[in-house]
């Protein structure tokens, strides 16, 4: 491995971009840190175009020019690894790195630390269940909101093992919470209960809803990044459909029968 | 009693939602700590007016503020604790009226919720691209205050 080879450096900043934007940074941060980290290390005009799909990066020198493009699938909020890769890249520009130093410093990349399983999982129950109760939600509601969004991450968690489209997945767990959210209700008011179900059925959604998408993508369009905000908007508007359809499909069957 | 509710409410759905995204272990005290002071001032704003903007707006450029000097502070990217932060008050109650009112055939309703919920999300990311170029020209000050 040589450390210093055009190739080697362009090749390492885009997978240091590329698992920044997996995480779900911004689209100019991203830019940023592969320009920044290339630039410390060649001497030559860098050229990077980053898109919610796709990273471009172009260096020119008098002699040569050479272009990598990389294609990127899926993204999936990972705060941990956008604070590793955001320490990586100011170690490495600031410092003259040795081979051996430079091997240390990429594994605290590769092996970043999650959260179990389980943790998770109870957490995104505490969500969904906590977000009931900032809107309004009685006790008993929060507690009903809290096993429904423990219930959906499972499966979902369950589910994610066959790689599902992520129109298909949403569907899913928009029908599964508001099914569930619906027959809790149902179950209850036999009980003599009144509850609400809509505020039973937003706690589990909201980890659901692309909320932080559709903040995340207007903030990409006013800095300025066109087509990158526009990419993530219609992503958001596509998985409040997929999500309307699961939640539709749902309640229309559930009011036909109650 | 009821503010009590709503600080132990916020503090930990946002310290959930930290989790979920898997936010470092030492900051997620610092992220939820931010979300729960912005969910205290748009709770005071909104019960102050009925405007459906001004609450998601300052809440998120106090959120954007605290976010970036903690930031600064700590030597992270800001999104660390701006990302969870901002989700008490993302429209997700509002996008999901706008599908429910879809569902009933109700076109009017559902498009007066779906814009205002736009108008939530556009006043959120307002809030913040404010908070980060106000910090950006403070930011030599900044620097020097917390070395």
């Amino acid at each position: 491995m040589n450390s210093h080879d055009e190739n080697f450096i362009i090749n390492l900043a885009i997978n240091v971009g590329k698992l920044m934007l997996e995480s779900g940074a911004e689209i100019y941060r991203v830019e940023e840190t592969i320009e920044r980290m290339i630039s410390s290390k060649i001497d030559s005009k860098v050229d990077v175009f980053v898109l919610p799909t796709g990273i471009i990066v172009s260096t020119k020198s008098s002699v040569k020019s050479i272009t990598h493009l990389e294609r990127v699938r899926s993204y999936k909020l990972n705060l941990e690894a956008i604070s590793r890769a955001n320490s990586f890249s100011r170690i490495y520009t600031q410092n003259d790195l040795s081979d051996e130093e430079l091997d240390i410093l990429i594994t605290s990349l590769t092996d970043i630390p999650q959260f179990s399983n389980k943790t998770t999982l109870f957490f995104t129950g505490l969500a969904g269940g906590l977000f009931t109760g900032l809107t309004g939600g009685t006790f008993l509601e929060i507690f009903l909101a809290f096993s429904i969004s423990l219930f959906v991450g499972f499966i979902l968690k369950r589910l994610s093992k066959f790689n599902p489209n992520f129109f298909i997945r949403n569907i899913i767990g928009g029908f599964l919470v508001a099914s569930m959210g619906v027959l809790s209700y149902y179950i209850f008011s036999k009980l003599g209960l009144n509850l609400e179900y809509n505020r039973i059925i937003i706690g589990p959604l909201m980890p659901l809803v692309p909320g932080v998408a559709l903040t995340n993508g207007i903030r990409d369009l006013i800095s300025g990044e066109l087509v990158a905000g526009g990419a993530k908007i219609l992503e958001a508007i596509f998985i409040a459909i997929a999500l309307a359809f699961g939640v539709g499909i749902a309640l229309q069957i559930s009011f036909a029968f109650i | 009693m009821n503010f009590l509710i709503q600080i132990l409410l916020s503090f930990f759905s946002v310290f959930g939602f930290a989790v979920i995204f898997n936010t470092p272990k030492r900051l997620i005290l610092l992220a939820s700590i931010n979300g729960m002071l912005g969910w205290l001032i748009f709770y005071f704003i909104q019960n102050l007016n009925s405007n459906f903007v001004l609450p998601p707006l300052i809440g998120s450029l106090f959120v954007g503020l605290l976010g970036e000097m903690l930031a600064v502070y700590n030597k992270q990217p800001a999104t660390l604790f701006i990302i969870p932060a901002i989700i008490p008050f993302v429209p997700g109650y509002g996008i999901y009226y706008t599908m429910f009112h879809i569902l009933n055939n109700d076109i009017s309703n559902a498009l007066s919720t779906g814009l205002e919920s736009i108008f939530v999300a556009i006043a959120i990311a307002c809030g913040l691209v404010v908070a980060t170029s106000l910090i950006r020209i403070v930011r030599p000050y900044l620097d020097k205050l917390f070395d």
